[in-house]
Formats: structure tokens, sequence, C-alpha cells
């Protein structure tokens, strides 16, 4: 008899401890839903189609990902400046939020291996008369507030000295701003770029050419130390390229070359 | 649960950043006052005036500005104007969303306080041989001011906190608009907004503060 009563002592007291150290990926898995914040003001990495559902790379990514973890997927709609608010209050569970993986973040959220890369482009106002990167000295230009490419921009401004960057909420009022000639242009990535100069929702207003900024590798973030699951992140990341599915989605999303998501000569 | 560790000394760091911002946001408030202030004293007259057209303006001022948010108003400051090719700077866009703003409650404000002086002031001031507008001008006016104090120090520190929608039109010299690029650099959002936060309670608190011994002050009877 004593001996049952321990015994089942154990199991309990071991049952606690496995539910005490139960991490974030655990509770994905228990849960049966996969929260991501996905930004849907980005085309085409996050947007929303005819019916307003959220669709877009980023969208898809986190579908796959809940796929893989075997739970239905809940995209939750995050600006790019709440992509960290969402994630400390416990809102969303992982970012698949074209963030970019800079060492100053990664000082505050943990970050995966790169799943996507970004080029940037030079958009102008045609009234501008703006030609190149170069051709922006002096000029008011613009960008999304919180992305890799306004910190970028901002910094450029300052060192010539000349000129003004002003930092819109959204995508969608940096592109009014620059069709109304308020900025005269603005760096995005090229792939956003385009896609809003194929609206035609702005009009006056096309890519002039490339920005010579260091390639943008987004990745995904979540709590700095949930390892299983940045651990599990990693190799879904990795399985999405040698499974074919990365080139599969930037085709169907973005078209054109294939950016290359490793550094040369570099381990990680 | 809350996988987060605070890390206050990454955001003091940037604190001297976030008082040049609070300046920016000072200026802003002030300025918007003092011409908030003006337009609301012409908003009034309108308004006491026979003319049915200047009437209308000043009426429609007042419901456009009282009754829509102050988001919406700063924002048709900014992209709303320029759908007509009028372009103005953030801080221009802001300044003229919140003095609109000022302007309007404050109007109301002072129609409370004409409402508290009675009629026959103007007309004793009348039989003085003053003008209609000297009459409000020497007589009407300080008293109109004075009781309407308080409510406009009240105005005031809504002015200061409606600058941090400054950052929906592209302002980022502002307190707020400084702590979200912060933000955005650092991703140290928790500890950036609370420093934000605890520099907005104290610059509102002084000026409650300080309105209350201004009015100690000149008010004494």
């Amino acid at each position: 008899m004593k001996k049952t009563i321990m015994a089942t002592a154990l199991i309990a007291a071991t049952g606690f401890a496995g539910a005490a150290q139960a991490d974030k990926l655990d509770d994905i898995i228990a849960s049966g839903t996969l929260r991501c914040a996905v930004v849907l003001d980005f085309p085409p990495m996050g947007m929303r189609d005819a019916n307003n559902e959220p669709v877009g790379f980023d969208v898809d990514y986190c579908n796959d990902l809940a796929a893989a973890l075997g739970v239905s997927a809940e995209i939750v709609e995050t600006p790019f400046p709440e992509r960290i608010p969402a994630l400390m209050s416990g809102r969303v569970d992982v970012g698949v939020a074209s963030t970019s993986d800079t060492l100053e973040r990664a000082k505050t959220v943990g970050f995966t291996i790169p799943y996507f890369a970004f080029e940037m482009a030079v958009t102008a106002n045609d009234g501008a008369g703006i030609a190149s990167y170069e051709g922006m000295k002096g000029h008011t230009v613009g960008a999304v507030a919180g992305t890799y490419e306004a910190i970028a921009l901002e910094k450029q401004v300052q060192e010539w000295g000349e000129g003004e960057f002003r930092p819109y909420q959204t995508q969608a009022d940096v592109f009014l701003a620059l069709s109304q000639g308020q900025l005269d242009a603005t760096v995005s990535t090229s792939t956003v770029a385009m896609a809003n100069v194929k609206t035609g929702n702005f009009p006056g207003i096309s890519v002039v050419g490339k920005a010579p900024f260091d390639t943008d590798y987004v990745a995904l973030f979540t709590s700095r130390n949930e390892y299983g699951l940045i651990n599990y992140l990693n190799l879904f990341v990795n399985q999405q390229i040698r499974t074919g599915r990365y080139a599969e989605l930037y085709e169907k999303w973005v078209g054109g070359e294939l950016p290359d998501l490793t550094v040369p000569n570099a381990y990680r | 649960m809350f996988g987060y560790t605070f890390q206050w000394n990454q955001a003091l760091a940037r604190l001297p950043k976030m008082l040049d911002g609070a300046v920016v946001t000072m200026e802003v408030a002030v300025l918007s006052m003092l011409i908030g202030i003006a337009f609301a004293i012409l908003l009034t007259l309108l308004r006491l005036s026979g003319s049915r057209p200047l009437r209308a303006i000043a009426t429609g001022w007042v419901e456009i500005a009282r009754n829509t948010p102050a988001l919406f108003q700063i924002y048709m400051a900014h992209f709303g104007v320029a759908s007509f090719g009028i372009h103005f700077s953030p801080f221009v866009s802001l300044l003229i969303g919140i003095t609109f703003n000022n302007a309007g409650y404050l109007a109301e404000n002072f129609r409370g306080a004409l409402k508290a002086i009675p009629d026959t002031q103007t007309r004793a001031g009348r039989s003085l041989g003053m003008s209609q507008l000297q009459a409000f001008r020497y007589i009407i006016l300080p008293q109109m001011l004075r009781i309407s104090f308080l409510p406009m120090t009240n105005q005031m520190v809504w002015a200061v906190l409606m600058t941090s929608l400054g950052v929906t039109v592209g302002m980022n010299s502002d307190l707020y608009g400084v702590t979200q690029d912060l933000n955005a650099l650092t991703f140290r959002t928790f500890e950036l907004f609370a420093i934000a936060g605890v520099i907005f309670y104290i610059i509102t608190k002084a000026i409650t503060l300080s309105a209350r011994l201004i009015a100690a002050r000149l008010f004494r009877y």
C-alpha cells in the first residue's frame, strides 16, 4: 500500500515538474492554436484580399508553420510599432512580420535564422526630378516608422546634412504622402514598391532605382528565452527552403529572382 | 509568463533625446494655446456679432472642433489639405490641428464664462460712453479670461497630450515621436514608453500646479 502511494506521488511529482517546465512550444501544441503577429499593411508580405481576409507571404508562412506544428493558425494583425508589445503581452506566440534582425533588437527579442531578404528600392514623385538614390539628397524623404529602411534612411539624411526625413505610421500613408507630393521620395523594400506602384492607387510615382543599403534579412521572432521554440523555428525555416516551399511562396507572392538567405563566408 | 527582462539602463541612456522631444512637445503645446486663445476670442466675438454668416462660420468651427476626434483634425491638416496641393510640414500640421481643436473648445469655455457676466455690465459701460468693442475689451474680456482661466489650463494639459498624435502625420521630433523612433531602434518598448509616460505626467502636473499658483496670485480680491 505504502509503495503504491509513493509511486503515485512520484508520478504526480514528475507530472507537475513536467508541467512547470512546459515551454512556449508546449503551450502552443497544447492550446492547438499558433498566434502569429503579421503586418497586414505591407503588401505582398501581408495584406487583405477583396473579402478582407489576410493574405500574403507572411500569412502563408504562418499557416505553413501551424500546419507543421499540427495546430490551427491565428493571424493577429500587428502594425510595425506594435510587434514587441504584442509579443510581450502574450497576445501572439511568434512574429512573422518581416522583422529585420538587428543586433540592437536582438538584445530584446529572440530571432531565428533569416526567412526572407529584401532589397531596397527608391520610389520618387515624378515631379521631384529624382532619378537615383543620390538624387534624394536635400529632398524631403520618408519611410514607414520602425522599419529597417526608415532607420537607414534617417541616418543617411543626417549624414547628408540637408533635406528632411519623415516617418509615417503605415506604408499606405507613405505612398499617399509621396503621391500628394508631401514627400519627394521614399525608400521601401523593392517588393513593396512594385506592389504599390502597380495598384494604381497612388498616381504620379515611380520606382527610380535601388538603394545601396545592406541586404535586409528578416527573421521570425519570439521571446528571447524560448530556446525550444527558436530551435524549432530555425529548423522550420531551413525545411521551408529545403523542400522548395520558400521558392514556391516567393514565386506566388513576389516573383523574379529568389533572394539568397545565406551570407557568403559565414557560419550562420 | 512575461518573458521579458526590464533593462532600464538601455532606455535611460536615451533620456537626453527624450527630453529634447519633451521640449518640442512643450513648444507645440504653448504655441497652440497662444494662437488658440486668440482664435477663441475671435470666435467668441463672431458668435456675438449680428452677422449671420459670421456666426455660422464660428459655430461651424466650434462644432467640428468639439465633435470630431483630434486625430481626424490633425490628419486633415496634413493629408486632407494636401489633396488641394497645400503642403504643411508635420510640425505645422500638428500645430494647426491642435490649435483648431483648442480654439473650438476654448470658444465654448468663453461662451460659458460670458453667461456668468451680467449683461447689465456692458450696458453700464455703454452708458459711460464706451463703444460696444471698448465695453467688451475693458469690462467683459478680463472677467471672461479670469472665469475661464482654470478650464484653459485643462485645455493646455489636453494640448500637451494631443501632441502624441503627431506621429500620424510624420512628426518625429516631439516626445512621443522620439520615443517611437527609439522603440523601433531598440525594441525596448516597455521601458521607453514608461519613461515617456512619466515625462508626460510631470509636464502636465507642472502645468496644473503652476496654473493654480498663478491663479492664486492673479485673482486675489
